[in-house]
């Protein structure tokens, strides 16, 4: 695998191994950012290139290494969202809390669903998580109340003004979200990289690569894949939870709708499945597009930043099937080896 | 349970039914022959209602007309897109049946290139397509039946059987079977496998453009229309099992009638969800379908 030594610990500095340093580094710079400009719009567009980043990293969780490609993952984004908003609006409860408990229920749920499909192979398994976060969807989408809870269908919930307050994950400057976010995809990331290189990672991969032979070494796909798949939906829920509170509103179309799914799956794919960086490069190289279709053309054309992820989508279909984060890491790996032998 | 209004819904879910079928035929032939599941297959629908429509806004054509014209595009479009976009992808995969998750996410990639285009031309503004005639309504009993959606099933009953006549009579047909079975006893057998896959995807989107005129006159026109004709059409095919023409009629019928009842007399939202919840228990309990072989 080519992809592997990016992240293998070749070398080390003070006992530290070079990736862990070169991350750490990287992500203390983008730490700073905040502080030395001041533009809403730079730190709006640094917010959604990390939330995608990091909704693609809890995609990546479980469908980058068990190989299957969920394109439902957004349900689990509304659970989250909704969980949150209503038991603040409900119970008045803090979104902080409220947000554990939206992903609780969306692992449960996860859980409940992945038992009998992950039996299904390759688009049979994509079609079934289609229909799953469709039938969410649509019954949220039509459903105002539901036993007493004000669902409030397709229009979608509002979340309370209540000023500058941590408690309620309310923030008038853009700041503190952008740190909450970055803290929340260095903590994904460092999930991901511990899966890895446990015994769960060991057996995802062994899955990905041929069941049958996995199931003929003795490992049972099925405690490894749940495991991945509640942990995927748990972190996917809180990422939801995020996105309720940072625009204050949701509502079932943008907060769980097919497009958000596409939006994490492709963007892992295009940074490379499997892969701890992966997800972030994807991120980084899709989501500025979006924001600069929106920002800078006005909306004048709906749409165009899905045209160009498309033909970015086929493109690596056809070229770089292991991502961008292939052709990177050989370069990387020839800039480094080149300075290694030198005397 | 009123009988009559039970009646009147089974049979408009039949007509309603035959013309999801006659959609998801393209679908089914290509999953059938290539194992690729052609996500694109909905937006393909899409702009072929769009070529129907401005066909008649803009050079006056009736819809019913308008075959002419996207028969032949619909044709020329999948058979581009499988000869420059799919086969690269089949090419490299050659010892194995392709990869059908990279061939999805390849189709997934011309859906949202599709999709989005017809967005940024067209708007998302619905139009609609009015015939400036009266179409008679043929009675079946005490039920009046609507003439443009019967003309559709009867369309689809009628593509479906000249289609399976076709495949098991002609040569072009034999050869498609042949390399449907096996791809590389095909090529040795001296078939040309590449151009059979896109003579196959083209026919594929040939018939959505002749079901894109057909229903044109009756069906409200916009950009996000092929996602639902999209999805309808994975559940009727799943239903009727993956690669049968019949089963696609039959699966069609099923989710038409199961749709209109349930609309009838619950509420459209849960026939929606139904169907879904159909859908994926037949994946989970018979994956093969009603009328599909293991």
């Amino acid at each position: 695998m080519n992809t592997r030594s990016i992240t293998a610990p070749q070398r080390s500095v003070a006992g530290l191994p070079m990736g862990a340093l070169a991350a750490g580094l990287g992500f203390g710079c983008v730490a700073l950012i905040p502080l030395l400009m001041d533009d809403p719009f730079l730190i709006h567009s640094l917010i959604m290139v990390l939330f995608f980043a990091y909704m693609a990293s809890a995609w990546n969780f479980l469908c980058g290494y068990v190989g299957q490609l969920s394109l439902g993952h957004a349900m689990f984004s509304g659970v989250g969202g909704y969980v949150s908003v209503l038991m603040f609006t409900q119970l008045g409860l803090s979104p902080w809390i409220g947000m554990l408990f939206g992903g609780l229920l969306a692992a449960a749920l996860s859980v409940l669903i992945g038992y009998p499909t992950f039996r299904l192979k390759g688009p049979y398994f994509t079609l079934t998580t289609i229909a799953f976060a469709e039938i969410v969807r649509i019954w949220v989408e039509n459903t105002n109340d539901f036993i007493g809870v004000p669902l409030k269908g397709a229009e979608g919930l509002v979340v309370p003004a209540a000023g500058d307050s941590l408690w309620a994950f309310q923030f008038s400057s853009k700041t503190p979200y952008f740190y909450i976010i970055l803290v929340m995809l260095v903590l994904v990331m460092l999930a991901t990289r511990l899966m890895e290189r446990s015994k769960l990672g060991y057996c995802l991969k062994a899955v990905r690569g041929d069941r049958d032979a996995a199931e003929a070494l003795g490992i049972n796909p099925t405690p490894s894949t749940l495991t991945a798949l509640a942990i995927s939906a748990f972190m996917t829920a809180l990422g939801g939870s995020f996105y309720a509170q940072f625009f204050r509103y949701i509502n079932p179309e943008r907060n769980m709708g097919l497009e958000l799914s596409i939006d994490m799956a492709v963007m892992t794919i295009i940074g490379g499945q499997g892969t701890v960086a992966g997800p972030l490069l994807g991120a980084l190289i899709l989501t500025p597009i979006s924001e600069m279709a929106r920002g800078h053309l006005g909306g004048g054309l709906p749409g165009l930043h899905l045209v160009v992820y498309g033909l970015v989508l086929m493109a690596c279909v056809l070229y770089f099937p292991k991502g961008a984060i292939a052709p990177l890491g050989r370069l990387v790996r020839r800039l480094t080896d080149r300075r290694g032998s030198r005397p | 349970m009123d009988p009559l209004i039970l009646s009147f819904a089974v049979v408009n879910g039949v007509l309603l039914g035959g013309i999801y079928g006659g959609v998801a035929l393209g679908l089914s032939l290509i999953f059938g022959v290539l194992r690729v599941v052609n996500f694109a297959h909905g937006s393909f629908l899409m702009l072929s209602l769009y070529i129907a429509f401005w066909c008649w806004s803009l050079l006056g054509l009736d819809p019913y007309l308008s075959v002419i014209v996207t028969v032949p595009a619909m044709f020329a479009l999948g058979y581009f897109v499988q000869s420059v976009i799919i086969s690269p992808l089949i090419r490299r995969e050659r010892a194995l049946v392709v990869e059908p998750l990279s061939a999805l996410l390849l189709t997934a990639g011309v859906f949202l290139v599709l999709d989005n285009l017809a967005l940024m031309a067209f708007g998302p503004n619905v139009r609609a397509v009015q015939a400036d005639y009266y179409l008679p309504s043929p009675m079946l009993g005490s039920i009046p039946l609507n003439p443009q959606r019967l003309i559709g099933a009867l369309a689809a009953v009628l593509v479906a059987l000249g289609l399976s006549w076709w495949l098991r009579r002609s040569h072009m047909g034999r050869a498609i079977r042949a390399t449907a079975q096996n791809r590389d006893a095909a090529a040795l057998s001296g078939i040309n496998v590449p151009f059979v896959y896109a003579v196959t995807f083209g026919i594929g989107c040939a018939v959505l453009g002749l079901f894109g005129s057909l229903i044109a006159p009756f069906m409200p026109i916009s950009p996000s229309i092929g996602v639902a004709f999209g999805i309808k059409s994975f559940i009727v095919v799943v239903l009727g099992g993956l690669g049968s023409i019949p089963g696609c009629i039959v699966g069609g019928m099923v989710i038409g009638v199961f749709e209109a009842v349930a609309s009838q007399h619950i509420t459209a939202t849960s026939a929606a969800i139904g169907s879904l919840g159909l859908f994926i228990l037949i994946l989970l309990v018979r994956p093969q379908g009603i009328m599909g072989r293991a």
